[in-house]
């Protein structure tokens, strides 16, 4: 009894940064709860206060060595921690994106905060966990939290519908998911920590049987339905379309920030004697993504629909790092994930300005902003060029590195259709530029002659120009400081053994 | 016996995904979700009832998809529910206007 009280007190520290989040939802339901409290963004305040300290826990934990927590549940080292600094930091920039938009068509506040937080902490356990029932009902904290978010404004039949498909594929795909664990967990002679099942994997000598090549793809399928790799991407523009936008800001990064680092560690700990198969299908996957989510982005007229392939062919990027395989690809993909935050949840803060004061996400009626808002046509520009690309802006240092280290390990394909995907992202993107600064006919569409332009004065500023600011600011800067940011992911990584296997 | 009972779990697995993919009732799709999180809990336990006599972690695993196909269900009612609120008809074939 003595020896678990001690253990308790070691596991404190691994978990602290879920552990102040989960404090901060109790806190929020309580004061809700029993305080008539009229003015709502005390609510925002707590939850931000308590996200920017589970963040700085974790960049102060970035120094310790890592532990195994938990009976081997839950495992801390320094790759985790970045994936849930990630995490954390993608919920602090979105919560300010959620509040004037919940304002404004009226919704209850605190269950959206809660739906939120949850799912941060779902994808933050999501990161770090070490067996398959962890894993499992990480993944299902995360997206039952997401399904609920994605059918929050339940009056639009929009969002009925988009969230119907969502629970309904989401639903499918983790329980092929699971069906491969059950497959994983009997293969291996009933072990259920992902080293153990390595092991019981060599011991029971199915390491290489069809078996455990069934396992991987019912895996891979499961887990591609949540990133929308390829073949299994259907969902993601129509859940996108539907959807609010700030909970598909939410979405479209933390729910790929928390299966990537899912992807990796899983295949990298379970599957070490199957690399060519996995990575193989991952090549195929991150090929079709880039082709096809970018040629489908060239034909669509809605905003958010155009995002969604856009981030289609974003998370087929993040794939070639993923597949190098290597300390350097893993790094690269680390870093583009970075900027990647900020690039999308730029644009997505951006859309959510524009659709809130005209109420619309056409494409075309984005035309001639520039007479209206120069400073938001100005950050939009911005984020789009640098989703696509473009050399001063960070996205561009960012691709570099992806496709360099891709181009050592000789991955000469992936690199050239990753580089001539690119051209063609360069050109939707530029269209849509276009479109906002040319104002050749003199003639604005009718939305944009009712946006109303607040005044730009430095007190005065609403939450998400705040956001926006922020994120582009560093989509455009974070890209001179990369060596910077290089070298400290590479002296934090270099401490890990898990990479270097 | 064993593969005589896998079998049976991936013929349920197999009526699952079939049954998602034709019905046209949301209550029916959700009750083939169901069927597929029994085919992995049918494996689980087949499983942990040959190799993991000791600490049967099978068992355990498969109680945690039980209570999570609950919430599951439960979110997906509620959907139910607030489509039928919207529209009068939980039938899926008439939800399209999410299209390319």
């Amino acid at each position: 009894m003595e020896l678990e009280l001690d253990l308790s007190f070691f596991y404190k520290t691994t978990i602290l940064p879920e552990c102040v989040l989960i404090f901060c939802l109790i806190s929020i339901l309580i004061l809700d709860l029993i305080l008539k409290i009229k003015d709502k963004n005390v609510f925002f305040f707590i939850s931000l206060v308590s996200l920017l300290l589970s963040i700085f826990i974790l960049i102060f934990q970035l120094k310790e060595e890592p532990v195994i927590s938990f009976l081997g549940n839950f495992q801390a080292d320094n790759f985790n921690k970045i994936f849930r600094i990630f995490i954390a930091l993608c919920s602090i920039l979105c919560i300010p994106l959620s509040i004037d938009f919940i304002k404004c068509t009226k919704l209850a506040i605190t269950e959206f905060l809660i739906f939120l937080l949850t799912a941060t902490i779902g994808g933050m356990f999501l990161c770090g966990a070490n067996d398959l029932i962890t894993i499992f009902v990480s993944l299902e904290c995360l997206s039952l939290c997401s399904y609920l978010l994605s059918g929050y404004t339940k009056k639009d039949v929009r969002s009925n519908e988009a969230v119907m498909k969502y629970l309904l594929i989401g639903g499918t795909s983790s329980s092929i998911l699971a069906y491969g664990f059950s497959w994983l967990y009997g293969l291996s002679g009933g072990e259920f920590q992902l080293q153990k099942i390595a092991d019981g994997l060599v011991s029971t000598e199915m390491y290489n049987s069809f078996g455990s090549l069934l396992a991987l793809v019912f895996i891979i399928v499961g887990i591609g339905f949540k990133l929308s790799l390829v073949p299994f991407h259907q969902w993601t523009p129509d859940v996108y379309e539907g959807s609010p936008t700030p909970v598909v800001a939410f979405l479209s990064v933390a729910s790929k920030i928390a299966g990537l680092a899912l992807l990796v560690r899983l295949f990298n700990i379970v599957f070490p004697f199957l690399p060519n198969q996995w990575h193989s299908l991952l090549e195929i996957s991150a090929i079709c993504s880039m082709i096809l989510g970018n040629l489908v982005a060239i034909t669509q007229t809605s905003m958010k629909r155009m995002l969604a392939y856009s981030s289609i062919s974003q998370i087929g990027y993040l794939m070639i790092g993923l597949v190098t395989g290597n300390f350097d690809g893993y790094t690269s993909m680390i870093v583009y994930l970075l900027f990647y935050i900020f690039m999308n949840l730029g644009t997505f803060a951006c859309i959510i300005l524009f659709g809130l004061r005209t109420g619309t996400d056409n494409i075309r009626d984005y035309s001639g902003l520039i007479l209206k808002d120069p400073l938001l046509t100005f950050s939009l520009a911005l984020c789009l060029l640098s989703l696509g690309g473009i050399p001063p802006l960070s996205g561009f240092f960012g691709k570099l590195y992806l496709f360099w280290c891709a181009w050592k390990t000789g991955l000469y394909f992936l690199v050239f259709i990753g580089l001539f995907t690119s051209v063609i992202s360069i050109y939707y993107y530029l269209k849509i530029i276009k479109l906002l600064i040319t104002t050749e006919n003199k003639e604005v569409t009718s939305y944009v002659q009712s946006y109303t332009v607040s005044s730009f004065s430095l007190l005065s500023k609403n939450s998400i120009e705040v956001s926006i600011i922020i994120c582009v600011i560093a989509s455009i800067f974070l890209g001179i400081f990369m060596n910077p940011i290089i070298n400290i992911l590479q002296i934090n990584l270099h401490l890990n053994t898990f990479t270097n296997i | 016996m064993l593969e005589h009972i896998l079998s049976l779990g991936a013929y349920l697995f197999c009526i699952g995904i079939f049954g998602l993919i034709t019905s046209r009732n949301m209550v029916r799709a959700l009750m083939c979700l169901e069927l597929i999180f029994n085919a992995v809990n049918i494996n689980l336990i087949t499983f942990s009832n040959s190799f993991d006599t000791q600490q049967a972690k099978g068992e355990i695993f498969a109680i945690f998809i039980i209570a999570i196909a609950a919430a599951e269900a439960a979110i997906g009612l509620a959907i139910v529910l607030a489509i039928y609120r919207n529209k009068n008809s939980t039938r899926i074939d008439q939800f399209n206007l999410l299209k390319w």
